[in-house]
């Protein structure tokens, strides 16, 4: 706003002072709200580093199971047993709120499984193939653990961003304009009845003299 | 929803045997490009495995889209590239770099 656009006007003052309690109002929420999302996001943090290094963990170990696998069985042994592997893992997807922010909520079925229920026949495979099936079960279990977290993250720390350049806007912009423009209106105000003084004492001259 | 995985065969083959149905071969990069478009489109698809080092051969704006999506999810494993991203995103949100 342009200090020219404004109207020195009591009415505008009462106006602009209006604003700028609202502003600050709405100023000291967000300000609460940027500082309680950072302490969410610092607690969601710990959790996915913890996540991420526990599936960085089992992805080593199902690759390895997997090279072993393809030694033992032989490519086209492995393949068969993948191919016949029955029940996928479904997922489902809740939402949670966490301070106004919505984050999914995933969860799993049929992501662990036993021996019978794994589709390919016991008696034709080894148990290699099982110790592998096992270990990328245990990596999908992880895996969607650690996007359940992640999204949580990102949405946080998308909501953060969001509300920190409110309070900054609020903080640098909005609240110094509108403190600038009702300081303007105050002087023009306090001008404009010096004036007024000042032509009542010239007219009040001129009629007693 | 389902779990969809995109890699090279080997990669893929394990979840095979995990039991997971999407699975997409994709050894080339057009390949690569394609499956993770399809993917991306795909209403039943909840979260999206991708290998670290298949991260790299997605062209850059793909890879922001990949990077910004909540659903589906995606989650690269292997490599450092899914950590490297959000250690970026960390660092313009929060001010300060917190992971690790």
């Amino acid at each position: 706003m342009a200090l020219r656009d404004i109207k020195p006007t009591r009415s505008e003052l009462i106006n602009i002072k209006r604003r700028i309690k609202l502003s600050e109002r709405g100023y000291n929420i967000l300000k609460m709200k940027r500082d309680g999302l950072i302490l969410e996001f610092f607690k969601v943090l710990q959790q996915a580093k913890d996540s991420r290094g526990a599936m960085q963990e089992r992805y080593a170990r199902a690759t390895e199971m997997i090279a072993i696998a393809d030694t033992v069985e032989g490519a086209i042994g492995v393949k068969a047993a993948a191919f016949s592997a029955a029940d996928r893992p479904e997922i489902t997807l809740k939402s949670k709120n966490i301070m106004g922010v919505v984050v999914p909520e995933i969860e799993a079925s049929a992501v662990r499984k036993n021996l019978a229920e794994r589709g390919y026949g016991v008696l034709g495979t080894s148990a290699v193939i099982d110790e592998t099936a096992e270990a990328f079960e245990d990596l999908l279990e992880s895996i969607i653990e650690a996007a359940e977290i992640e999204t949580t993250m990102k949405r946080l720390l998308d909501e953060i961003e969001s509300t920190k350049r409110r309070v900054n806007a609020l903080e640098f912009k909005v609240i110094p304009e509108l403190t600038e423009a009702s300081n303007f209106i105050k002087m023009r105000l306090d001008e404009m009845e010096r004036e007024e003084l000042f032509r009542l004492k010239k007219i009040k001259a001129r009629s007693s003299s | 929803m389902e779990i969809a995985v995109i890699g090279n065969s080997e990669f893929i083959l394990g979840f095979r045997l995990a039991g997971v149905q999407k699975t997409y071969a994709a050894e080339t990069d057009e390949r690569l490009v394609d499956s993770v478009t399809r993917a991306l489109g795909d209403k039943d698809v909840g979260i999206l495995v991708l290998e670290g080092k298949d991260m790299e051969r997605i062209p850059p704006r793909l890879r922001t889209t990949l990077e910004n999506s909540v659903k589906p999810t995606v989650i690269t494993i292997g490599g450092e590239e899914g950590g490297l991203s959000m250690r970026e995103r960390i660092k313009r949100s929060v001010g300060v770099d917190l992971w690790k």
